[in-house]
C-alpha cells in the first residue's frame, strides 16, 4: 500500500491535468443528465419574474465578457425566455466594455429566433453599449434617454413604442444583471439602494460569495450563483413551462444543465484526489515526503 | 460561412495554444498570450474612442460648440493626465488626478454608506427579544465581524482576553476563504467546460461530420 501511495505522490502532475480534461470532456460527449436541485435564492428570483404581468418591463444588463460567458450566457438566455413566455417586455443593454455588447447581440438574436411572434421595439429593445457604468446608472435614475439617446441601431428612444412609458429606471419592474466584476455591485448599491428598483443578480461563481451579504440584507430579490444558479433557473423554467424542454434537449446547444454534469464529475474527482492525497501524505509521513516530480 | 469557419478554426487553435501551457511553457502559448493582451488593449482603445470620446466629447462640440464649450474642461483634464510623461511639467497631471480622485470619493462615499454599510448593519441588528432563525444568523454575523476585527487589530499586543476572540476570528476567516475557494473552483471549471464544449461541438464535430 505504501508503495502505491509513494508512487502517487511522485506522479507527474500533468497526468492529473489529463485526467481532469477527460473527466470534463466525457460528460460533454456523453451527457449524463444528472438531476439539478434548486436553492432558495434562485427560486426567489424565478418567482419574482413569474409574478410580473404581461406588458411589464424588465431591464436585462449584460455586464460580462467572453471570459465568463459559459456561466453568464445561460442565465441571461433563460431570463429572456421566461420574459417572452410571459409577454414581459425586455430592455437589453451592455455595460461591460470587453465584449458585453457582442454577447448581448448574440443572445438576443438566438432567443428571439425561438419566439417568431416577437416584434423589435414592442416586445424587446436593444439599447447597446455605454461606457462608464456608474455614471450611466446615475443618469438612468433621471432619464433613460439621457444615457441612451438611441438604441443599438441608432433609432431615437422616442420612436420606439415600448420605451414611451419608460422614462427612467423607476418605470421598470426589475433589473437583472448577468455580471462579472464590480458592475453588478453598482446595480445594487446605486440603483437599488438609491432609486429603489428591485435587482436580481447572476454573478460568476467567483464573485458569488460577496453577493450573499447583499442577499441576506434584503438588497437583492434573488441570485443565480454561477453555472449552478443558471442550471437551477433552467430547471425551474422547464418545470413551469414544459414546452421549454425542447430548447434544452438539443445536445448541440450549450446549457448550464449540461455543464453541471461535468461539474459534478470533476468535483467528485477532485474530492477523491484530496482524500487520496491526504491518505498518501499520512501513510508516507513516517518515511518522509518523496521528492516532488518536475 | 467561410468567415464563420475561419473564426472557429482560429479560436480553436488559440484555445489549444493556451491550454498547451499545462504541458509546459512553449512558443505557441506565448504567442496566444501576447496576442490576447494586444487584441484586448486594442479593442479597449477602440471602445473608448468610439463609445466615450466620440459621442460624449467630439460629437457634441462639433455639432454645437456654443452650447457644449464646457466639455473642454473634462477634455483638458483628460489630456493633463498624460502630461506626467513630460518630466518638466509632470506636476500638472496631479491637478487632474486630484479632481478625479475627489469626484470618485464623493460618488463612492454615498454608494458605500447608503448601498452597503447602513442596509447591512440595519439588517444585522435584529431585536433579541424574539429568538428565531434570522436572529440566530444575525448573532453569528455579529460575533464573526467582531472577532475578525479583533484579529486584525494590530495596535496592541493580544492578551488573555483578546487572544481567544482573535482565534475565533481566524475560524470565521478560514470558513469564508473555504467558501470563496469552492466557488472559485466551480467558476474555473465552468470556463473549462465552456472551452471544451466549444472545441467539441463547434470545431471537432463538424470537422468529422459528427451529428449530435
Amino acid at each position: 500500500m505504501k508503495r502505491i501511495f509513494t508512487w502517487l505522490l511522485k506522479l507527474d502532475r500533468r497526468w492529473i491535468f489529463l485526467f481532469v480534461l477527460f473527466s470534463v470532456a466525457t460528460p460533454i460527449v456523453f451527457p449524463i443528465g444528472l438531476p439539478v436541485t434548486t436553492t432558495d435564492s434562485t427560486r426567489r428570483a424565478f418567482e419574482y419574474l413569474e409574478s410580473l404581468k404581461p406588458g411589464d418591463t424588465i431591464w436585462l444588463s449584460f455586464d460580462y465578457g467572453p471570459s465568463s460567458a459559459p456561466e453568464n450566457d445561460p442565465m441571461a438566455e433563460a431570463v429572456m425566455r421566461q420574459c417572452f413566455l410571459k409577454h414581459v417586455k425586455v430592455v437589453v443593454l451592455a455595460l461591460y466594455p470587453l465584449g458585453g455588447l457582442g454577447l448581448a447581440n448574440t443572445a438576443v438574436a438566438k432567443v428571439t429566433a425561438e419566439f417568431p411572434g416577437l416584434r423589435y421595439g414592442e416586445d424587446y429593445v436593444n439599447l447597446g453599449y455605454k461606457d462608464g457604468a456608474a455614471a450611466v446608472m446615475r443618469r438612468l435614475g433621471e432619464d433613460i434617454a439621457g444615457a441612451f439617446p438611441t438604441d443599438v441601431n441608432g433609432t431615437p428612444l422616442s420612436r420606439i413604442p415600448m420605451m414611451r412609458g419608460v422614462h427612467d429606471i423607476r418605470n421598470v419592474k426589475l433589473v437583472f444583471t448577468a455580471a462579472t466584476g464590480v458592475i453588478g455591485e453598482w446595480w445594487i448599491t446605486q440603483v437599488h439602494s438609491q432609486i429603489g428598483t428591485p435587482v436580481v443578480i447572476g454573478p460568476t461563481a467567483v464573485s458569488a460569495p460577496k453577493y450573499y451579504a447583499y442577499l441576506n440584507a434584503g438588497q437583492l430579490v434573488g441570485m443565480l450563483s454561477g453555472m449552478k444558479g443558471a442550471a437551477e433557473y433552467e430547471r425551474l423554467l422547464r418545470d413551469t413551462y414544459p414546452q421549454m424542454a425542447r430548447f434544452y434537449k438539443s445536445t448541440r446547444t450549450f446549457t448550464a444543465t449540461k455543464g453541471m454534469d461535468g461539474q459534478t464529475v470533476i468535483h467528485t474527482v477532485m474530492i477523491a484526489f484530496i482524500i487520496l492525497g491526504n491518505l498518501a501524505f499520512l501513510v508516507t509521513r513516517e518515511t518522509g515526503r518523496p521528492e516532488a516530480a518536475a | 460561412m467561410i468567415q464563420d469557419a475561419l473564426g472557429i478554426w482560429i479560436a480553436a487553435l488559440l484555445t489549444l495554444a493556451a491550454l498547451s501551457f499545462l504541458y509546459k511553457d512553449n512558443p505557441f502559448f506565448r504567442f496566444a498570450e501576447s496576442l490576447f493582451a494586444g487584441v484586448s488593449l486594442g479593442y479597449y482603445v477602440g471602445i473608448v474612442l468610439n463609445q466615450t470620446l466620440e459621442p460624449n466629447l467630439f460629437e457634441p462640440m462639433r455639432q454645437d460648440f456654443g452650447q457644449n464649450w464646457d466639455l473642454l474642461v473634462p477634455g483638458l483634464l483628460g489630456v493633463m493626465l498624460y502630461v506626467r510623461y513630460v518630466p518638466k511639467i509632470a506636476w500638472v497631471s496631479r491637478y487632474a488626478l486630484s479632481i478625479y480622485v475627489t469626484y470618485y470619493i464623493g460618488v463612492e462615499f454615498t454608494r458605500r454608506i447608503h448601498g452597503e454599510v447602513l442596509p447591512q448593519i440595519g439588517r444585522a441588528m435584529l431585536p433579541l427579544s424574539r429568538f428565531d432563525l434570522p436572529t440566530l444568523y444575525s448573532a453569528v454575523f455579529v460575533v464573526g465581524v467582531f472577532s475578525v476585527l479583533i484579529y486584525f487589530f494590530f495596535s496592541r499586543e493580544q492578551n488573555a482576553v483578546t487572544r481567544p476572540i482573535a482565534r475565533l476570528g481566524v475560524w470565521f476567516l478560514m470558513i469564508s476563504f473555504g467558501a470563496a475557494f469552492g466557488f472559485t473552483v466551480m467558476g474555473r471549471v465552468a470556463l473549462l467546460i465552456g472551452r471544451l464544449n466549444f472545441l467539441l461541438q463547434a470545431w471537432l464535430y463538424p470537422l468529422f461530420g459528427i451529428t449530435s
